[in-house]
C-alpha cells in the first residue's frame, strides 16, 4: 500500500493518506497526530521522551489466541505508521458514556487519585492497562505497571488505592463486549502488504514479512532500521534530527519468536522487552532482575531487544548481561547469514558489527549449568526508569572452591559494554575468598576510567564496580 | 458540611476533559510563540542578525529588545530583569530572541538563522565562588535574640558545622505556559498559567506600555506549580503578548521539558554554618547560623525566601540565644524562586542536621533530644523573632506519635539488624515541622471575591486564588455551598480572572484556602444579610403571619431558608432568589479579607509575622546497601495538625504529595551544572523525581483529631507546603543508617539530596577512619 495506512481510532475504522493528509509526517508522533485532532486533547505531552508516562495510551491488537492483547505505550515515541493494523485507544474512549464511567476512573476518583490532573489521562490508561491484562494485581505488578507515569501531586499512595480496587470488578467493560467485531475489523485491515510512504521528503517502509524487510535492507542500505522506536524516535523529538529514511521492522512477525532447546534460548529479534520479561520470569531470572527496571512497561511494551543490542548505548541494560552468558547474535542479510559474539558485534560508543545490508535475526542465549554461578546488578540513581550509573555482570565456575572460569562485564564505565578483563586474570585460579576478592577490588578500581556525568562522579562509579565484585561473591556465599 | 468530597475536577481529570491552555481550541489564526535563549553564563551581546529568519515561509514577527513597546525592565519585586536581554546576557537560558510562526517547522528553521554574536565574560556558577567574591544581591540580614557569643562561651559542648542543600526543580506536569489574545486598540487577553494573575497583569501592561485596565489575565488551572508559577509563569506571559501586539493575532507559547528546566529558577542551593552549644542533657543554650542561599541572577522573590529561611531557622526548637545571618548572592544562573516552603526547608535543614550531630555526639536518641528542646507552653515560647508561639501541639503530637509507630522497639530491632548485618544498615528518624503561616511581606495577607447568584438560584464565585491541583477551588465550592445552604451543583467555581477580583496576591504561601476562603464568606455573608432584611423577613411574615421570625432563628440549610424555631416554615433558596430579583435587590456582592494582628519589622527582625503555626511529626524507616549507596524506604509515619480540616481528603492529598516531593528532595532529585553553566540534568532522564516504587513501602498518614484553630475559617489550618518538610524524617534515617556503619561513633558526611552517591562516599569515608 502506498501512503496509507489503517487502524481503529473512536470505534471506527480511521484512515490516513499522506498523499493528501501532507500536515503528518510518517515520522509525526502518535502524541502528536493525536494532539492535532479537536477531541483528544486528553493525552498530554510531559517530556516528549517517554519518561514521564503523561502521553500514555492503549494499542490493542490480536494476539496468539485470537483474542485482543492491550499494551500501554508512550505515544511520544511511536510513529504514526506503527498504529497499523491496530486499535487506538485513549482517555476519551474508556468511559461508556458521560455518566458511566469506566471502573478504573470511577476507582481514581473515588481514591482522590488526582490533583492538577495533567498526568491524570496517562494514569488512567495505564490502570486500563492493568485492568486489561490482570485479574488480581499485587502490588508488585501496579507498581511495575505504573513507574512510568510520574506524578507530582499526589505521592501516588491514593493511585495504588485506586489500582487495588480494580480487582473487584468484573471483567466485561464495552471493549470486552465489542471484542468480536473489533478483531473482525482489524483483520479486514491487516493484509500485511509492505506499506511504504513517501512525504515532506521523508521515506518510511513498513515491511510485515522477514524477507521483504531483508529486501528493502538490501537497497535502501542509508536506511534507519526501527525495530520498537523508542530510542529511534528520541533523535527527532529532542534532537531535532531529519529522519530521511527509515525501515520500520517492529511488525515482522517472524522476528518475534523465542524458542528454546537444552543448550540454548533462541530470541528472535523482535521480541518486546516486556515478553522477555515475562519468558525470563521461569527461564532466565537474571534477565528477569534487569527487566523489572528496564525503562518502564510502555517503553518495554514496543522496545525490542534487538532494538536495545542495535544501539548499542554505553549503558545498554541487557549487553553486560549479554557479555558474560557469551550471547551470540545472528545477522541475516538477503544473501547470507552469520553468528557473531556479541562482544565482537559491539565495537564501540553506538557502533557495531551490523553491515549495511544486514539486520539482526536473533538472539541465542546459552544455558548453563549448575555448576556456574551468574547474577548481575544495576544501580542507579533512582531504582526505576532510570538508566544505570553502573551495571556489573558476572559469571563464576567453581571447582573446590577455585576459580575455573570468570567472566565480568561492565556499562556504564566506559564508552560501551566491556569486560574487567585484569581482574578476571587476576581471579582466575585463585580461591573463592573475602582476601583474594579484596584484592581483586584493587584491580578492578584501577581497570576503568569512566567519566564524571550528570549521573554520578567517576570515582562513585570505580567504588561501586569493585563493591559490586564484592556483592556477587557475598551472594555467593549464602 | 460534609467534610469528604472528592476534588471537583476529578471527574474531568479522569475523562481527559479538563482543559489546560495548550488543549484549548483556538482559531486557525493562532501562532505559536518560541523564545531563543543564551548559550552562555555571562556575555555581552555585540550582534543579533535576525534578517534571513525573517525570510522563513510561515514566520511572522521576530522581535528582540529593541521591539518592546513598554518597559523591558521587570521582576516581581525589583526590576532587576530583562523581559528580552539588551546587551548581556546573565544565564544560560535567558530570553534573547522571540519567534512568532505558524507552525513548528518555521519555528525550528527560524531558530537556526537567528544569530546572536556575544563575547563571552567571566562568570559566577558556583555559589562558593559568590560567597568568595562577598557577590551579594542585597544587604545581609539578622534576627538576634539574647548572646549567643557569650552563651556558646558558657555551654557544657559545641558542635560547629556546615551544610551544603542543593535546589530542586518543580517539574509541575505542565510546564510553562501562556496564550494571549489581542483585542481592539490595546486590549489584551491572556490565558497565562500563573500563581498569581494580577502581577501577570501588571508586567503584561508594563512590556506593553499599556495600562492595567486593558490586561485581562484568566487562569483557569495548572497543571502543577510548587510556586514554579509565583513568578516565573510572568515571562511566557510577557513573552506571548509581545508577540500577539506585534502579529495582532493570537500566540501560545508551551516550553518544551528541557527549555522549561533549563530556563526557569529552582529552590535555592543553600550553604549553611552553623554553632551550636548545649549541656549535658542535649538541651539547646546557643545557635549561631548563617544561611547563604544562590539567588541566581536577578531578586525575584529571594529576599522573602531568605527571610522564611531565618524566620525557620528555629523550626520546633526553643533557642534561648541565637543569632541567623541571611545572606543572598547573586551568580550566573536562571534566578531561583518560590518552591513549596519558600526557604523554610532550607532553615529547618540545617537544625535537623545539626541536632541530629548533638544526639550522636551526646550518645543520645535524638528524637528525645528534639523532644527536649521543642517549644513549650508558657516559658519556653519565644522565638528568636519575639513572636509567642500559642496553641502547641507538639509535645502531645510527639507522644502519639511514639506510640502509634512503636519509635523505641524499632529503634531497638534496628540496633539488632544493624549487628547481624555487615553490609544491609537500617536507619530510623523522627523529625517535627513547625510552619509559619502567613505572607511575611504583611499586605500581602489580602484577598477578594466577587460571588454571583443568578436567578435560577445557581451560583458563581470568583475568587483571586488560582487552582493548581490543591483543591482549593473545592474547598470555596464547599465554603460557598455551606454559607447559602445549597447543594454543591448549584455552585461553579470561575476560572480566576483579573477583571472579576482585582489586585489580589499570589496564591502561595499555603494561604490560598485561608484570605480567600475568608472573602468567600465576607461576600456571601453581604448577600446574606442584604436577602435576610430585604426578602426573607417580609416573605416570611405573608407567608408565616402566626409566627415571628427573629433574625438568628433564620438558617440556609438543604436548599431553603428555614426558621430553625419553626422548622416547618421554609422557603426555597431559589424562590427568595426569584423574589428579590424583581424586588430589585443585588444579588451580586464583592467580598473582602485581611488577616488581623500581623506585622514584622524587617530591619529589626522583631515582629508577629504568622498568624498561626501549623504542626506536623514524621517518623521513617530506611535501609541502605553500603555497597552501592542505594535505599529503600521502609516504613513512615506522619502526624499532621490541620486545625479542624475543611475537607480531610484534600488535606491528605496535600500531605502525601507534599511529603514524597520532599522525599525526592532529599534523596534523588540532583541539580548537576557543568564547569560553563550549563544544566546537565535538563530533562527527566536525568533529573529523578519520585517514581510510585520510591514511595515508603509501609505508609501510615494521620491527620490530628480534635485540635481546632482560632480565628480562621471553620478552624482550619494551611496545609500546602509544610508536609513538604516531613521528608527530613527521610534523610536523617539516611544518615543514621550511615552512621550505623561505624557504630554511630563516627559523625558521617552528609548533604542534602542524599542521594546513592553522597551515601556511598560517606560510607567509604567512614571505613577508612574505621
Amino acid at each position: 500500500m502506498k501512503n496509507i495506512i489503517k487502524f481503529i481510532l473512536d470505534d471506527k475504522l480511521t484512515e490516513i493518506d499522506f498523499f493528501v493528509q501532507s500536515e503528518f509526517k510518517s515520522t509525526t508522533t502518535v502524541l502528536n497526530y493525536l494532539r492535532a485532532l479537536p477531541n483528544h486533547k486528553g493525552v498530554k505531552e510531559g517530556c516528549s521522551e517517554g519518561d514521564c508516562g503523561a502521553c500514555t495510551i492503549v494499542v490493542a491488537e490480536i494476539g496468539g489466541n485470537n483474542k485482543l492483547i492491550y499494551k500501554t505505550i508512550d505515544s511520544c515515541l511511536m510513529f504514526l505508521p506503527m498504529l497499523h493494523g491496530k486499535q487506538v485507544i485513549t482517555i476519551e474512549n474508556i468511559a461508556s458514556n458521560k455518566e458511566q464511567l469506566h471502573a478504573v476512573q470511577q476507582e481514581l476518583v473515588e481514591a482522590n487519585g488526582t490533583q492538577c490532573g495533567y498526568c491524570t489521562p496517562g494514569i488512567v490508561m495505564s490502570l486500563f492497562g492493568i485492568f486489561k491484562n490482570y485479574n488480581k494485581p499485587s502490588r508488585e505488578i501496579i507498581e511495575n505497571a505504573l513507574v512510568g507515569n510520574l506524578c507530582r501531586c499526589t505521592g501516588y499512595e491514593p493511585i495504588i488505592e485506586a489500582s487495588k480496587k480494580i480487582s473487584e470488578y468484573t471483567k466485561s467493560d464495552k471493549f470486552f463486549e465489542k471484542e468480536k467485531n473489533t478483531i473482525k475489523l482489524l483483520k479486514r485491515i491487516k493484509n500485511n502488504k509492505l506499506i511504504s510512504i513517501n512525504n515532506n521528503n521523508q521515506i518510511y517502509f513498513k515491511p510485515f514479512t522477514l524477507s521483504e524487510a531483508l529486501k528493502l535492507r538490501n537497497e535502501n542500505t542509508d536506511a534507519i532500521i526501527v525495530n520498537g522506536s523508542t530510542d529511534i524516535a528520541l533523535r527527532q523529538t529532542k534532537k531535532n534530527e531529519f529522519l530521511a529514511k527509515i525501515i520500520d521492522i517492529s511488525d515482522v512477525h517472524e522476528l518475534k519468536y523465542i524458542n528454546n532447546t537444552d543448550d540454548c534460548h533462541y530470541i528472535g529479534s523482535g521480541v518486546s522487552l516486556e515478553n522477555l520479561r515475562k519468558y525470563s520470569s521461569k527461564k532466565l531470572p537474571q534477565f528477569k532482575k534487569i527487566l523489572d527496571v528496564f525503562a518502564s512497561l510502555q517503553i518495554r511494551n514496543i522496545a525490542t531487544i534487538g532494538g536495545n543490542i542495535g544501539s548499542a548505548s554505553p549503558i545498554g541494560d541487557l549487553i553486560p548481561l549479554l557479555f558474560v552468558y557469551e550471547a551470540k547474535i545472528k545477522l541475516k542479510s538477503l544473501n547470507n547469514e552469520r553468528i557473531v559474539e556479541i562482544e565482537n558485534f559491539i565495537l564501540d560508543y553506538r557502533k557495531t558489527d551490523l553491515k549495511q545490508t544486514e539486520l539482526i535475526n536473533e538472539i541465542l542465549i546459552p544455558k548453563y549449568n549448575k555448576s556456574y554461578i551468574i547474577n548481575s546488578y544495576k544501580v542507579s540513581k533512582r531504582k526505576d526508569l532510570d538508566i544505570s550509573t553502573v551495571h556489573g555482570a558476572f559469571k563464576l565456575k567453581l571447582e573446590k572452591n577455585k576459580i575455573t572460569e570468570i567472566k565480568i562485564a561492565f556499562g556504564g564505565m566506559s564508552a560501551f559494554t566491556q569486560r574487567a578483563k585484569y581482574t578476571e586474570n587476576s581471579l582466575n585460579g585463585k580461591i573463592w575468598n573475602r582476601k583474594n576478592i579484596e584484592k581483586a577490588m584493587k584491580v578492578l578500581y584501577n581497570e576503568f576510567t569512566p567519566l564524571s556525568d550528570a549521573r554520578s562522579s567517576s570515582e562513585y562509579r570505580r567504588l561501586v564496580a569493585k563493591n559490586l565484585l564484592l556483592k556477587f561473591y557475598l551472594e555467593t556465599k549464602q | 458540611m460534609t467534610k469528604l468530597i472528592h476534588h471537583d475536577i476529578a471527574i474531568k481529570h479522569v475523562t481527559g476533559e479538563s482543559v489546560y491552555i495548550n488543549d484549548m481550541l483556538v482559531s486557525d489564526q493562532l501562532l505559536l510563540g518560541k523564545v531563543v535563549y543564551s548559550k552562555y553564563a555571562h556575555a555581552k551581546i555585540k550582534k543579533i542578525d535576525i534578517k534571513n529568519a525573517l525570510k522563513v515561509n510561515g514566520v511572522k514577527a521576530i522581535l528582540t529588545h529593541k521591539d518592546i513597546p513598554g518597559e523591558n525592565q521587570m521582576g516581581p519585586v525589583i526590576h532587576d530583569e530583562q523581559c528580552l536581554a539588551k546587551s548581556e546576557v546573565k544565564f544560560i537560558g535567558q530570553a534573547v530572541v522571540l519567534i512568532a510562526a505558524e507552525n513548528d517547522f518555521a519555528i525550528k528553521e527560524a531558530e537556526k538563522l537567528i544569530k546572536i554574536e556575544y563575547l563571552q565574560l567571566d562568570a559566577i556558577l558556583a555559589l562558593e565562588t559568590a560567597i568568595e567574591k562577598n557577590n551579594l544581591i542585597a544587604p545581609y540580614r539578622k534576627i538576634e535574640k539574647g548572646n549567643v557569643n557569650k552563651a556558646l562561651k558558657k555551654s557544657e559542648n559545641i558542635i560547629e558545622g556546615e551544610l551544603n542543600i542543593n535546589g530542586q526543580e518543580h517539574w509541575y506536569l505542565e510546564t510553562q505556559t501562556a496564550l494571549a489574545v489581542p483585542g481592539e486598540g490595546n486590549e489584551m487577553k491572556v490565558f497565562a498559567s500563573s500563581q498569581n494573575p494580577s502581577e501577570t497583569q501588571a508586567i503584561v501592561a508594563e512590556v506593553l506600555g499599556i495600562t492595567k485596565n486593558e490586561v485581562e489575565v484568566e487562569v483557569k488551572r495548572m497543571g502543577g506549580a510548587f510556586g514554579g508559577k509565583e513568578t516565573q509563569g510572568n515571562h511566557v506571559a510577557a513573552w506571548a503578548a509581545l508577540l500577539a501586539n506585534a502579529t495582532k493575532r493570537p500566540v501560545k507559547i508551551h516550553l518544551f521539558r528541557d527549555d522549561d528546566q533549563i530556563m526557569t529558577g529552582k529552590r535555592h542551593r543553600c550553604y549553611g554554618k552553623y554553632k551550636v552549644g548545649f549541656n549535658n542533657n542535649g538541651q539547646i543554650n546557643a545557635y549561631k547560623v548563617e544561611i547563604n542561599l544562590d539567588a541566581g541572577s536577578s531578586t525575584d522573590l529571594s529576599m522573602a525566601i531568605l527571610e522564611r529561611a531565618m524566620l525557620h531557622a528555629d523550626n520546633a526548637y526553643y533557642l534561648p540565644n541565637v543569632n541567623i545571618v541571611g545572606i543572598a548572592y547573586k551568580t550566573n544562573l536562571p534566578s531561583n524562586t518560590a518552591f513549596r516552603g519558600f526557604g523554610g526547608p532550607q532553615g529547618m535543614a540545617i537544625i535537623e542536621n545539626a541536632i541530629d550531630r548533638i544526639a550522636r555526639f551526646l550518645n543520645k536518641d535524638s528524637a528525645e533530644v528534639r523532644f527536649l528542646n521543642f517549644y513549650k507552653n508558657e516559658t519556653f515560647n519565644i522565638t528568636p523573632y519575639r513572636q509567642i508561639v500559642k496553641n502547641l501541639r507538639l509535645s502531645k503530637m510527639y507522644n502519639n506519635i511514639i506510640k502509634s509507630s512503636d519509635y523505641f522497639k524499632r529503634r531497638k530491632q534496628i540496633e539488632k539488624f544493624n549487628n547481624k548485618n555487615e553490609f544491609l544498615k537500617r536507619g530510623i528518624a523522627l523529625t517535627p515541622v513547625k510552619f509559619g503561616i502567613s505572607f511575611t511581606t504583611t499586605f500581602l495577607n489580602q484577598a477578594g471575591a466577587l460571588v454571583n447568584i443568578y436567578t435560577d438560584g445557581t451560583v458563581l464565585v470568583n475568587h483571586g486564588g488560582t487552582e493548581m491541583g490543591q483543591g482549593l477551588h473545592t474547598k470555596i465550592l464547599q465554603i460557598a455551598a455551606k454559607e447559602l445552604g445549597i447543594s454543591y451543583n448549584k455552585v461553579k467555581i470561575s476560572a480566576t480572572n483579573t477583571s472579576k477580583v482585582p489586585n489580589t496576591s499570589p496564591t502561595a504561601a499555603s494561604s490560598g484556602s485561608d484570605l480567600n476562603g475568608m472573602a468567600v464568606k465576607n461576600a456571601m455573608d453581604t448577600i446574606k444579610k442584604r436577602l435576610i432584611d430585604e426578602i426573607i423577613i417580609p416573605e416570611f411574615k405573608k407567608l408565616f403571619p402566626n409566627c415571628i421570625l427573629l433574625k438568628q432563628n433564620i438558617v440556609f440549610e438543604n436548599n431553603f431558608i428555614i426558621d430553625k424555631k419553626n422548622p416547618k416554615n421554609k422557603i426555597p433558596f431559589n424562590e427568595i432568589i426569584k423574589i428579590a430579583y424583581f424586588k430589585q435587590i443585588s444579588l451580586s456582592s464583592t467580598g473582602y479579607y485581611k488577616t488581623p494582628d500581623i506585622y514584622f519589622d524587617k530591619k529589626a527582625g522583631k515582629g508577629n509575622p504568622f498568624y498561626y503555626y501549623a504542626y506536623g511529626i514524621s517518623v521513617s524507616e530506611v535501609e541502605i546497601d553500603t555497597l552501592t549507596g542505594q535505599y529503600k524506604l521502609l516504613r513512615s509515619d506522619i502526624l499532621h495538625d490541620v486545625g479542624n480540616s475543611i475537607n480531610e481528603w484534600l488535606d491528605k492529598g496535600q500531605i502525601v504529595g507534599g511529603f514524597v516531593q520532599g522525599v525526592g528532595w532529599v534523596t534523588t532529585e540532583e541539580l548537576k551544572w557543568d564547569y560553563k553553566g550549563n544544566l546537565l540534568t535538563h530533562s527527566p532522564d536525568t533529573y529523578k523525581i519520585p517514581t510510585i516504587n520510591d514511595i515508603p513501602k509501609e505508609f501510615n498518614i494521620e491527620i490530628m483529631k480534635n485540635i481546632p484553630n482560632v480565628r480562621t475559617i471553620y478552624k482550619s489550618k494551611a496545609v500546602g507546603e509544610p508536609p513538604l518538610m516531613l521528608a527530613f524524617s527521610v534523610w536523617l534515617a539516611i544518615k543514621d543508617a550511615i552512621s550505623a556503619v561505624g557504630n554511630h561513633k563516627i559523625e558521617p558526611e552528609f548533604s542534602l539530596p542524599a542521594t546513592c552517591e553522597v551515601i556511598l562516599l560517606s560510607i567509604e569515608k567512614i571505613k577508612n577512619k574505621f
